[in-house]
């Protein structure tokens, strides 16, 4: 077999297991899909009558609008799973195994982002469904949709790539979990909730240069504007761009980490 | 004989501590190399660094003739690693992780379906193999682990204690699975541990190895050879040490005991353990217990620490 197809065949291995591994814990899966889909029901209630404030974007419900921010919120759940399950394989020896095996340091990260990012595009999926279900309407189409999951498993592995930064640095579980919070803030001070262009002061710079705004401002002109293929293309390039940046510097901490006297 | 481990000055530093302080060793094909010593001795960071896991801070090693700084990827495909705590992901069952193993090892799916059920089987775990590790026991669990490491048929397994904390039946399952594997497959077994017992049963040869440096390395026999007379132990109370021990000097030199008692390495062996009893009783040392071992392995580490390995690291 030659090495990359190897690597290929380990990645796909490790993604699976990383699957198998949350289908089992159901329980610790479910909330990270349950929670955004409650917080989008009550806010679309609470946020009725802000759909008439001059300057927000003309839609018939606040689940068009918020449609992005709950499949990143749900995509956020995964991602931190991603480095806190390496942080328990750091803590309970299996990355150990791991590396005594002819596996590349590649396919070790890889392949648990890869499980989490297949289980976001199957979050998104369910999400995309139940908001369908409640009258949301996507503009962009099927296509659209597929860009959503598109991102969303991008965006997983951007967000994951940090997450497994921390697990390698730290080696705890814990701390990597601590960081959740923080990705939870950095959702809220972005447009993920409300437009930019109705905030004010430094909220509004520091929503305005948050890169999620980069990414759920596309995905809502296609949700709520129809299809446009550089809306498109910033929705899935921008993940891409940060998941390469994040997963080298995962990389570098692991290969930092196995170099270290 | 062909060398397939060899380390020249090794030494590995975390901060001030010198957990390996330039270590000499020299493993050769097929043969069962028993590293024996307490907790903490350095055993299992000498098993991290030939297994590719840790970096010494000084000397070199090679592994299967491939250089460990230079060629680590070439070593692991060589070698078969079951590690201290069988580190073994507790949501999967016993068949996917061999399957998960030999994937990582470029086994092809095919040989999976029929290598997987025949190392399962090999260990005793046919009947579990559909079931999650988190329901395995402890035995069981070190069974796993040694079939893993034996997925891809290695050349040379690093086991690293693999039979602490298991109960005797399965620590004589497991003695036997690595006599088998080693006189059938002809595989190369670099063993750590801190039970005599095992090292003598089980190696070829053994390397004892103490607060990081290696004291003493041979054969069982060559080992107990070095330590020659046999044991004489004697209770007497905390009272009498002293003067025991002054009658026993006259029949052999002290050996370390435990406190309240005197031993010492028996010239001439049982023939003169009347004589013993004798001195003793004239010079007034109540006797309360004696007893007279041939030399064993603990032996051989007092002797070389003045400390015994079993049962306690304080001297004795």
């Amino acid at each position: 077999m030659s090495g990359l197809r190897l690597m290929g065949v380990q990645t796909l291995e490790l993604a699976r297991r990383s699957v198998v591994n949350e289908r089992r814990q159901l329980l610790s899966v479910t909330p990270g899909l349950v929670f955004p889909l409650l917080l989008a029901a009550v806010y679309s209630q609470q946020f009725r009558r802000v759909l008439a404030l001059p300057g927000f974007p003309e839609v018939d419900s606040f689940l068009d609008f918020v449609l992005p921010a709950c499949v990143i919120q749900a995509v956020s759940f995964g991602a931190t799973a991603a480095g806190s399950e390496l942080a328990l394989d750091i803590e309970n020896g299996f990355l150990d195994r791991l590396l005594a095996s002819p596996v590349a340091r590649v396919p070790i990260l890889l392949g648990r982002l890869g499980g989490s990012s297949v289980v976001a595009a199957i979050k998104t999926v369910i999400i995309i469904a139940v908001f369908l279900f409640f009258g949301a309407e996507v503009a962009g189409g099927p296509a659209a949709m597929l860009v959503i999951v598109g991102m969303s498993s991008l965006l997983v592995l951007a967000i994951g790539g940090i997450a497994q930064v921390m697990a390698i640095r730290t080696g705890s579980q814990e701390a990597v979990n601590a960081c959740f919070p923080l990705i939870f803030v950095t959702i809220f001070m972005s447009s993920a909730f409300f437009p930019t262009n109705l905030m004010s002061g430094w909220f509004r710079v520091v929503a305005e240069n948050n890169p999620l705004t980069w990414v759920i401002d596309p995905v809502r002109r296609l949700v709520i504007e129809g299809w446009a293929t550089g809306d498109a293309v910033q929705a899935l390039g921008l993940p891409a761009i940060l998941a390469a940046a994040t997963i080298g510097a995962a990389l570098l901490s692991l290969r930092r980490r196995l170099a270290a006297p | 004989m062909t060398a397939v481990i060899e380390a020249t000055g090794l030494e590995r530093r975390f901060g001030d501590i010198v957990a390996v302080d330039g270590i000499d060793l020299r493993v050769d094909s097929g043969e069962i190399f028993g590293f024996l010593g307490p907790n903490g001795a350095g055993k299992s960071t000498v098993v991290r660094i030939l297994t590719t896991l840790l970096r010494p801070t000084a000397g070199s090693a090679s592994v299967g003739g491939f250089d460990l700084a230079t060629r680590p990827g070439d070593i692991r495909r060589l070698i078969g690693v079951a590690l201290q705590d069988a580190a073994i992901d507790p949501l999967m069952t016993g068949r996917e992780l061999i399957r998960l193993q030999a994937v990582l090892h470029g086994i092809s799916r095919n040989a999976v379906r029929t290598r997987g059920p025949e190392l399962l089987e090999r260990v005793g775990l046919t009947g579990a193999a559909d079931r999650r590790v988190a329901t395995y026991s402890g035995g069981m669990r070190r069974r796993l682990d040694l079939a893993l490491a034996l997925v891809h048929e290695p050349e040379i397994l690093f086991l690293d204690e693999p039979t602490t904390g298991l109960d005797p039946t399965s620590r004589q399952a497991l003695w036997e699975e690595v006599r088998r594997l080693n006189g059938e497959h002809g595989t190369t077994v670099f063993l750590t541990t801190q039970y005599l017992e095992e090292a003598d049963q089980l190696a070829d040869r053994i390397a004892i190895i103490d607060q990081g440096r290696l004291v003493r390395e041979g054969t069982p026999t060559e080992l107990k050879a070095t330590v020659g007379a046999p044991t004489l132990r004697v209770e007497v109370g905390r009272d009498n040490v002293g003067t025991a021990r002054t009658v026993l000097s006259e029949f052999g030199s002290e050996r370390p005991a435990l406190e309240g008692r005197a031993a010492i390495g028996l010239l001439d062996g049982a023939a003169r353990v009347a004589d013993v009893v004798r001195a003793l009783d004239a010079a007034g040392v109540p006797l309360v217990h004696l007893e007279l071992d041939a030399p064993s392995l603990d032996d051989v580490f007092a002797d070389a620490t003045g400390r015994r390995l079993e049962g306690a690291t304080d001297p004795v």
